[in-house]
């Protein structure tokens, strides 16, 4: 296995720019995962990566090796296809033994690995079936063996999970995790699921409009989201709108006053990210404490999720607040809000995050 | 020339629950009466044709009789001829594949706007008839053709080539006129490969030759013995393009057949060629598509094996 290290990576379609100035390292036996929306470039910097598509400019390092312009069958990096690719005029063994076959393995070697790589995905026993005769779940695990029997320098993962139904994808997300972690694999995962993204990789990268949005732990993209995109995309955020006034104490457009931490941001115009489990409700009236923000408003929907309900508030015209709660008990006078109720949000300080507002650039974290 | 066109059975499964009746067969209905009507019930009339005595004066004379077909097996000109439609014909399947390969992978994977454009650049010789094209083929060939023009032109030779009438000139027609057919079926096929299956293989560390080789020939299979089928048939039956680019002392069978018919008058003699000719396209067809398709069956095996 081998850091794999793209720098200033660049591709261009005309005039539309698919990546723009990726760089990013991946560390030995680390787990990155590529995370967007569709069209974000993630796919395009993986297939990079893989050699299928060639970079306009920037360079990709496997293993201490400039790989820019080796054609893919040079690059020893093992790659798992969304559609599963698998060759379907061959075995299972046969699609598994077609990289040790490339790669000159002599054949009682490669009939041993082949086999190991099939009991490691559990698949022992249906090595001389075509993968038509498998069900998705397996023809995923058989190109997942067919990738790492060669002892790939990078394992590469494009989407997957996405073609799986949904028990499936949990059972071979957690299987997709033990195998990277047993065998140390250097990998990256491209994937539009912030979930599988989140329980899945050492360090995510978020992409929107070929541009690296945030590189961090799952833990740091959530608590300290670099912008609006990454606070809307990990997870979900409520937003307002308005300005820094003094350090420390923030103004919303609708004239919410709110005490936020002092980050040493100048003042002027800003956004505010709250999640939604940093709220809580009370009824109005209700006792406040002083070193916590309130807003008073109007519920508009209560949403019983079974474990937690969510409360949408609305504050004054335009300004809604969704906090989202554990399911009082039916004893609880909280059961009982129904919409149209007054109500007041109450939140900490350090719950808030202030941004960039909406349409500037803000490149933190 | 008989082309069987087999469409995906249509409301098959689509029937609705409580109606003990179905349309979908009876659609068929109207398709085989002409089939029937046209095509089966001349064919056996030709074929009792084929059994009759000919006579210069009185033409035909009814009898069950082998002596038209013991006469093409045992008539060394005729001979001459079938062997020269078959290698005639194979030879150009050969070339029409080998030349439709490329043309067909490019626009399978083409992704360009221009894509229809090149399709249409592709079906468009078919909207010529074969003799217009042959007329052409004239114009370029002759010996005082274009390309014979260029060539003295340029000083290569003094004395114009002979290029008409030579069997070169009439595998050239007819790769010119099959060539379309072999592109569009070898389309079809490689664009219902994935273009992922071949990268998954380049992946796993196969360069372009192997890719090719390993992945894209035995998966194109299927279309290559689709395509070849059809074109070797267009070639055996091939009229046009023989008379008029081979001339008259290169005979093919469809030719020749037609001179029985129309210049001899020997009908019964002519129903046998014409039967001798489909048994034969029939049987080689039968023979090369199963040859292919046990290659293919065979890799698989020898595959498994090791």
């Amino acid at each position: 296995m081998s850091e794999l290290v793209l720098t200033s990576l660049r591709k261009t379609y005309g005039p539309t720019v698919a990546v723009d100035d990726v760089s990013l390292t991946v560390r030995e036996g680390e787990l990155v995962a590529l995370l967007g929306p569709s069209g974000c470039g993630k796919t395009t910097t993986l297939r990079m990566v893989a050699g299928f598509i060639e970079p306009t400019a920037g360079q990709i390092v496997i293993g201490g090796r400039d790989v820019t312009h080796l054609p893919p069958h040079r690059r020893d990096t093992g790659m798992v296809f969304q559609s599963y690719a698998l060759f379907p005029h061959m075995t299972v063994a046969q699609n598994v033994a077609f990289g040790l076959e490339m790669r000159n393995v002599p054949k009682a070697e490669a009939e041993k690995r082949v086999a190991d790589a099939l009991s490691l995905v559990r698949l022992g026993h249906l090595g001389e079936r075509y993968p038509r005769q498998l069900s998705g779940g397996q023809q995923q695990r058989v190109a997942l063996a067919r990738a790492l029997v060669v002892n790939p320098g990078v394992f590469l993962l494009d989407e997957p999970l996405s073609n799986l139904d949904a028990k499936l994808r949990l059972e071979v997300r957690v299987e997709i995790r033990e195998l990277q972690r047993r065998l140390g694999l250097t990998t990256v995962f491209v994937t539009h699921d912030q979930e599988e993204a989140l329980t899945l990789a050492d360090r995510l990268v978020v992409m929107a409009n070929g541009v690296v949005q945030q590189v961090g732990t799952p833990e740091e993209l959530y608590e300290s989201p670099a912008n609006l995109f990454v606070a809307g995309f990990i997870g979900r955020s409520n937003v307002l709108a308005g300005r820094l006034v003094s350090p420390g104490r923030f103004e919303s457009r609708g004239g919410l006053a709110v005490s936020v931490p002092a980050d040493g941001r100048a003042a002027g115009p800003a956004a505010l990210a709250l999640r939604p489990e940093r709220l809580t409700l009370a009824e109005p009236g209700a006792p406040v404490a002083p070193c916590m923000n309130s807003a008073t408003g109007k519920l508009v929907l209560v949403t019983y999720l079974g474990a937690t309900s969510e409360y949408r508030v609305d504050l004054r015209g335009d300004e809604v607040l969704t906090a989202t709660l554990p399911t009082p008990p039916a004893s609880d006078p909280l059961r009982r809000l129904a919409a149209g109720d007054p109500v007041t949000l109450t939140w900490p300080a350090d719950a808030c995050r202030l941004l960039a507002p909406d349409g500037a650039h803000d490149q933190g974290g | 020339m008989a082309l069987t066109v087999t469409a995906p059975a249509i409301g098959a499964g689509e029937r609705r629950a409580g109606a003990g009746f179905s349309l979908g067969p009876a659609l068929v209905i109207p398709a085989t009466l002409l089939v029937l009507a046209f095509l089966g019930a001349p064919m056996a009339l030709l074929f009792r044709y084929s059994l009759n005595r000919y006579s210069p004066r009185e033409f035909m004379i009814d009898a069950v009789t082998a002596e038209n077909y013991i006469r093409f097996f045992t008539d060394p000109y005729f001979i001459g001829v079938l062997g020269t439609t078959v290698q005639v014909a194979a030879f150009c399947t050969v070339v029409a594949t080998l030349a439709a390969f490329p043309v067909a992978y490019l626009l399978a994977r083409s992704q360009s706007r221009w894509k229809s454009a090149l399709v249409i650049a592709v079906v468009f010789p078919l909207m010529v008839g074969n003799v217009v094209r042959a007329a052409g083929w004239m114009a370029l060939l002759g010996n005082d053709g274009a390309v014979n023009a260029v060539l003295r032109w340029t000083g290569i030779v003094s004395e114009p080539v002979r290029l008409m009438y030579t069997p070169f000139a009439v595998i050239l027609g007819i790769v010119a006129v099959v060539l379309p057919y072999m592109i569009l079926t070898l389309q079809s096929v490689i664009e219902s490969i994935g273009r992922d299956v071949e990268e998954a293989a380049a992946n796993l560390g196969a360069g372009p030759m192997v890719v090719f080789r390993r992945v894209l020939l035995p998966l194109s299979l299927p279309g290559i013995i689709a395509g070849g089928t059809l074109v070797f048939i267009l070639c055996m039956n091939a009229y046009a393009t023989p008379v008029l680019l081979g001339g008259p002392q290169f005979k093919m069978m469809a030719p020749a057949l037609y001179d029985q018919f129309a210049r001899t008058t020997n009908w019964p003699f002519g129903a046998a060629l014409a039967f001798i000719l489909m048994a034969s396209t029939l049987i080689l067809t039968l023979i090369g598509t199963t040859l292919l398709a046990r290659r293919m069956h065979h890799r698989r095996i020898d595959a498994a094996a090791r």
